[in-house]
């Protein structure tokens, strides 16, 4: 019998954060330690080994590892993956470069397309066709993919995609393919498109299939090496890995389509948002992470964040939709924006008029305020010049800030060239970007028909607290939530996250010409397919549940809503039912149906997931409870010009402690701001509740 | 010049007011109903203030309409001036010579009330998915044959919708819902931006948009006139051919004049107006000359009626730029899209870093069917597909890419499912960008089989068959446009005609001109070319053919 102790790792591009909960003995323990990028298991053995020791376990008391890791977002953007050769229908070699054909930027004349991952000579062409009814119009000349697959493996292709068209509505010459090319290479790793992202629209899904085919080697090689190292010092538990979409899942999956953890990181903060709202009871809530380069926010409704079935990765541009690579995978649907810590201040010539980032100083040289050799001023270097930041506890005090550098920035860094005071240039920094958020969040929640007042912000990242205070009253939005430990609260994810899948398959048809034999058909495939994956992860069998849904369109749109259907099988008698269905999440969507069109289904969903585990955060760190200012620090608010604000310990609070705004409030990792006129309480959980018209 | 407002509030109303335009457009595409809004991005918001003059606009639309919408509304200005409007009106118009140039675009301007008081307009454009008329094409001979022509008209007064004039105009398209459908989008977006400017105007207190509209217009120009002033003093002057109609060829003849800080863009010379529906009204012309000027001198500062300023554009009345009513100008864009690369052509010597050669995709090539699928169900549908775009002095033209306009092309997978075509080929045509320093994009090729019961209706709407795409300063030109059926014949590339089941149809989209002479091309650049197939004629390409 393995131990009861589970341990998260995010594996990032500087740190790599762990968390070990041990519900047997009521403990939880956090670690931090520099990722090692030539051997990332390196920093994961010697963090595991380190926490295990701190908590006073060993590797044989742990019962599982969950593992998120940057690995395969980053070899996309440094384009560090396999060589690739793809198969595709004679006629389409070039769908993969030909793309959307969209100028991502309206203005730019020089803008750059997102280079193809499979360059065109590897690109090869195989007479084959199926229409849209799986129908042969044109045999598989298997002579073709054996000759050009052995072209392929003799340019060095390490890994081979497969993409025909219309493969999502019949697989089977992808399928015979396959079996083609492994008769002559047993070991080539080759993925199909009807298999990493069954869905209608070549462009997309063959895509999906290259990323898959370029990110698998590497991928393998790592998850090989690290469950050989933790076996070395003794794990004999589990080791699974963090999805995109959140869930938890198999190594055996995240090797076979590693593709599916592009997010595997950023899922896990949306993951610790939702558990983080469920115990607060908290059904409608807007998540905000906010760290060095980027602010992350994502809709949290009834507990679990939105998700959505396209990514872009590897963009061109880093914020801009449109210059990266389309995927079709599930995500955890949040936005990214450049507004972080680092993010710069600038005055642009033409307007004269200051932006900040998305251009950020990173963790080298960093703020200005690092004294690393940063000059020029970024958000965290306005921070502290506002107040909002100590300049001898940040970091818990490990690392000095030079507010005299920072004035100096300020002042000829962009005062000057706006005409203004430094202060006010400060200031400036602090709403421009604070506004900036609220501008990406509205819109974030304006596509889909909603509206931030009403929610509850829960913000963390180490410069989360710090703005979601005045993040909030822009988006006059009346309560935020700060938990504990917010500056490293994402890790939490990786313990509360539940096994879970999204399974899809693309079938188009109207309702009325729906052949149900085929839909039930395909909802058992796939209900049969996510059991085992979740079984793998770990899922008790008798706790999965299956959500199926639909997206659906009227005739003659050019985009689908996801309708959620009654039952794993349906039959002609549902039809009326699933018209309903459809104009309730239409009306939900757009405010309005239209009766008389009709309406197809084009692809079909099934979310399969189990219970996560709750888990209750120990009080181990705390210190003494007081309620006492530990001093007091002038700041600079837009809104209410420079005030005397007490400082209080966060480590010191306790729950039902109140007190009124304006406050800061310190940790080691983050300062949780608390502006003139907003009350704040704290809950048992010991979260901070700050009620901005309290 | 700030009008009382310091530069940091500036900068954050500006961006304020953008993502209010954006929000608009948000809602304006979540709620369309055709696919033509979101598939070929045909769209535009724009937010007004009480002159009409546009404040701010939505990011991603087509740039012509935000530079269009405020012409419109001073239209609608002068016929219902500014004291009668109410709140909840709602103004729509598809006149080509008040609005954007031809009959599917259709403008719905909705007024902007304050506690009580008028303070701007909202408004937006869109494609609509059928105005009546004849198939879309371009070989029409009055406005008259290209659909109905809508006044000014208050589809809503005061809230109250004027269902007779909808009725009316709804009983002469063929996909009413999917008309009204999309039109109602457009008063939802109208409504969302007044909504949002209202709250706007609480959240900052300030009384209406005027001191902040001049404020943030003057932000504008002054950024366009220091980019103008960049450029030396001179007449620059360049023409353009296309294939027009024959026996007509389009000729496009361009003066630009730089003096100081300002400029004057003057078409004499141009072809007159002719009675096909190729004519380009003079708001299109003057949109599509501005465009290009602000893309190559001051692409980074946002737009709004300031940033066109400095910038006066003259064609001739009774031109193909400037024509009379009642013009044919259904595919006014067949010659509106060639103006960028006349006004590049002109100013190449004198700014070569910020230019480009001219576009395969400008103009658009299209190719419509239309009839019923083997259900008998009717369909209509349009392929999009872009030839390549001219190169840079940076890097070469991006592949099937559209320059001016941007847009997009959906999946074969997707098309398929909605009509009874199969495409056998869509892919990269070799050869077809012109050799230079920097090679031109490439254009493709789409063949597209008819397998429906019975024959379909093909309209084909298209130049550059005779007209390659130019290179510049030495590039040279991009690949024809060629449109050839499997019997080798040749429809002519502006017509409508019938196809028959089993039909082949090859559309081969233009390539992008070549930038700078192809004896400096980089020879590992063209070996590349050369081993992904980009380029087979290696003499062509060295500039030593």
């Amino acid at each position: 019998m393995a131990g009861t102790a589970r341990i998260g790792v995010d594996v990032g591009g500087t740190f790599t954060d762990l968390v070990l909960h041990d519900p047997a003995r009521d403990l939880v323990h956090t670690g931090k330690l520099l990722t090692t990028p030539d051997d990332p298991s390196e920093a994961i053995i010697e963090g595991t080994l380190r926490v295990l020791q701190e908590a006073g376990l060993t590797p044989a008391d742990l019962h599982s590892i969950v593992h998120g890791t940057t690995l395969v977002t980053n070899t996309v953007i440094e384009r560090t993956g396999a060589k690739v050769g793809l198969l595709t229908t004679a006629g389409f070699r070039d769908s993969i470069e030909i793309a959307k054909e969209i100028r991502y930027d309206l203005y730019d004349l020089f803008l750059e397309a997102p280079p193809t991952l499979v360059p065109r000579h590897l690109r090869r062409e195989i007479p084959e066709r199926l229409d849209v009814h799986g129908t042969t119009l044109l045999a598989l000349d298997e002579a073709a993919v054996a000759r050009e697959a052995t072209a392929l493996v003799a340019e060095g292709c390490e890994a081979l995609a497969i993409g025909f068209l219309h493969s999502y509505r019949d697989a089977r010459h992808e399928l015979r393919a396959r079996e083609v090319v492994r008769a002559l290479f047993p070991d080539l790793a080759i993925t199909l498109s009807a298999e990493v992202a069954p869905e209608i629209r070549e462009f997309e899904r063959t895509s999906t299939a290259c990323a898959n085919a370029y990110v698998q080697p590497r991928m393998k090689k790592y998850l090989d090496k690290l469950e050989a190292d933790l076996a070395r010092i003794g794990f004999t538990g589990r080791l699974y890995v963090m999805l995109s979409g959140g869930g938890i899942a198999a190594v055996r999956e995240a090797k076979e389509f590693p593709i599916r953890l592009i997010e595997s990181g950023p899922a896990a903060g949306a993951m610790a948002a939702a558990f983080l709202a469920k115990l607060a009871g908290l059904d409608r809530v807007v998540s905000y992470d906010m760290g060095g380069t980027t602010a992350k926010m994502c809709l949290v409704e009834d507990g679990a964040p939105d998700h959505k079935f396209d990514f872009e990765a590897g963009r061109v541009r880093r914020f801009v939709k449109g210059s990266g690579l389309p995927l079709k995978v599930s995500v955890v649907d949040m936005i990214e924006i450049g507004a972080g810590g680092g993010s710069i201040a600038r005055v642009e010539p033409g307007s004269g008029l200051m932006k900040v980032g998305p251009r950020s100083a990173g963790a080298k040289p960093g703020p200005v305020c690092y004294g690393r050799g940063g000059t020029e001023p970024c958000v965290t270097d306005a921070d502290l010049m506002l107040g909002r930041l100590d300049a001898k506890y940040f970091l818990g005090g490990e690392m000095a800030l030079d507010p005299g550098l920072v004035q100096r920035a300020f002042a000829t860094g962009v005062a000057e060239k706006l005409g203004v005071k430094p202060m006010d240039a400060a200031l400036g920094v602090q709403r421009i970007v604070d506004e900036t958020m609220a501008a990406a969040t509205r819109m974030h929640l304006a596509e889909k028909g909603r509206d931030p007042r009403g929610y509850t912000l829960i913000a963390f990242g180490g410069a989360g607290p710090v703005h979601a205070w005045n993040l909030a009253r822009l988006l006059k939005i009346e309560r935020m939530l700060v938990p504990l430990g917010a500056g490293v609260a994402s890790a939490l994810g990786f313990l509360v996250a539940p096994p879970a899948t999204d399974m899809v398959r693309s079938y188009v048809a109207r309702l009325e010409r729906l052949d149900f034999a085929h839909v039930n058909a395909l909802f058992a495939a796939m209900a049969a397919e996510g059991r085992k994956l979740l079984e793998e992860a770990g899922a008790d069998p008798a706790t999965i549940s299956f959500k199926p849904a639909a997206d659906m369109r009227h005739v003659g749109q050019g985009f689908e809503i996801p309708v959620p259907l009654p039952a794993l099988e349906i039959g002609e008698g549902d039809v009326a039912a699933l018209k309903e269905a459809f104009f309730t999440s239409y009306q939900k969507t757009f405010g309005r149906v239209v009766r008389e069109q009709p309406i197809e289904a084009l692809t079909w969903r099934l979310a399969v997931s189990a219970p996560g585990l709750d888990i209750r955060i120990g009080a181990a760190t705390l210190a003494p409870a007081s309620l006492a200012p530990r001093g007091q620090r002038s700041v600079t608010f837009e809104t209410h010009g420079t005030l005397d604000v007490p400082v209080y310990d966060r480590y010191a609070l306790r729950p039902g402690m109140e007190f009124a705004g304006p406050a800061l409030v310190e940790e080691r990792e983050s300062t949780c701001v608390v502006g003139p006129g907003a009350r704040c309480h704290v809950d048992a959980h010991l979260n901070l509740v700050v009620e901005l018209n309290g | 010049m700030d009008e009382g407002f310091d530069a940091i509030t500036l900068e954050i109303y500006w961006s304020r007011l953008i993502s209010i335009a954006d929000e608009a457009a948000a809602a304006l595409l979540r709620t369309a109903f055709s696919t033509i809004v979101r598939e070929s991005n045909d769209f535009g918001t724009v937010l007004m203030d009480v002159n009409g003059d546009s404040i701010s606009e939505n990011t991603g639309g087509i740039a012509s309409f935000s530079c269009i919408l405020p012409r419109t509304t001073k239209h609608f200005l002068a016929k219902f001036p500014a004291e009668t409007w109410q709140p909840g009106d709602c103004v729509i118009t598809n006149d080509p010579w008040l609005a954007t140039g031809h009959l599917p675009d259709i403008t719905a301007v909705s007024p902007i009330f304050h506690k009580g008081k008028l303070v701007g307009f909202s408004g937006s454009i869109a494609h609509s998915p059928d105005v009546g008329g004849s198939l879309w094409g371009a070989d029409c001979r009055e406005v008259f044959e290209e659909g109905i022509r809508i006044p000014p008209t208050r589809l809503i007064r005061a809230g109250v919708r004027n269902q007779e004039i909808l009725d009316f105009f709804l009983a002469n398209v063929r996909v009413p819902d999917q008309v009204s459908g999309d039109l109602e989008a457009q008063i939802t977006a109208n409504e969302v931006c007044a909504a949002r400017v209202d709250e706007f105007l609480g959240d900052t207190g300030l009384a209406d948009l005027q001191g902040l509209s001049r404020a943030l217009q003057a932000r504008a120009d002054l950024a366009m006139r220091r980019a103008i002033s960049a450029v030396p003093d001179g007449v620059y002057r360049a023409t353009l051919d296309a294939d027009g109609f024959e026996p007509d060829v389009t000729h496009i003849v361009v003066a630009v004049t730089v003096a100081g800080e300002s400029m004057v863009i003057d078409f004499e010379g141009t072809s007159k107006q002719i009675d096909r529906g190729i004519n380009c009204v003079m708001n299109y012309t003057h949109a599509y000359s501005v465009y290009p000027v602000k893309c190559a001198l001051d692409p980074f500062t946002p737009r709004n009626e300031g940033s066109y300023r400095a910038i006066e554009v003259r064609a001739p009345e009774g031109s193909i730029l400037n024509p009379r009513f009642p013009a044919a100008v259904g595919s006014r864009q067949l010659t509106g899209h060639l103006l960028a690369g006349a006004i590049y052509k002109a100013l190449a010597a004198v700014i070569p870093k910020q230019v480009i050669a001219e576009c395969g995709g400008a103009p658009t090539m299209r190719c419509l069917f239309s009839g019923q699928d083997q259900h008998g169900d009717r369909f209509s549908q349009v392929l999009f597909a872009s030839g390549g775009m001219g190169a840079s002095p940076h890097r070469d033209g991006l592949a099937t890419t559209a320059f001016p306009t941007n847009a997009g092309a959906g999946s074969i997978e997707a098309f398929e499912n909605v009509a009874p075509l199969v495409v056998w080929s869509k892919q990269l045509r070799p050869d077809s960008g012109g050799a230079g320093q920097f090679r031109g994009g490439m254009g493709q090729e789409a063949i597209i089989e008819v397998r429906s019961p019975g024959p379909l209706r093909l309209s084909l709407i298209s130049d550059r068959r005779d007209h390659p795409a130019q290179g510049v300063l030495g590039g040279k030109p991009g690949a024809a446009a060629e449109i050839v059926f499997s019997d080798g014949t040749r429809p002519h590339p502006k017509s409508r005609t019938t196809i028959e089941p089993g039909m082949k149809l090859h559309m081969r989209y233009a390539g992008g001109g070549g930038y700078g002479p192809p004896s400096e091309r980089d020879p590992a650049a063209l070996a590349a070319d050369l081993k992904d197939g980009y380029v087979t004629d290696a003499a062509a390409y060295k500039g030593d053919a």
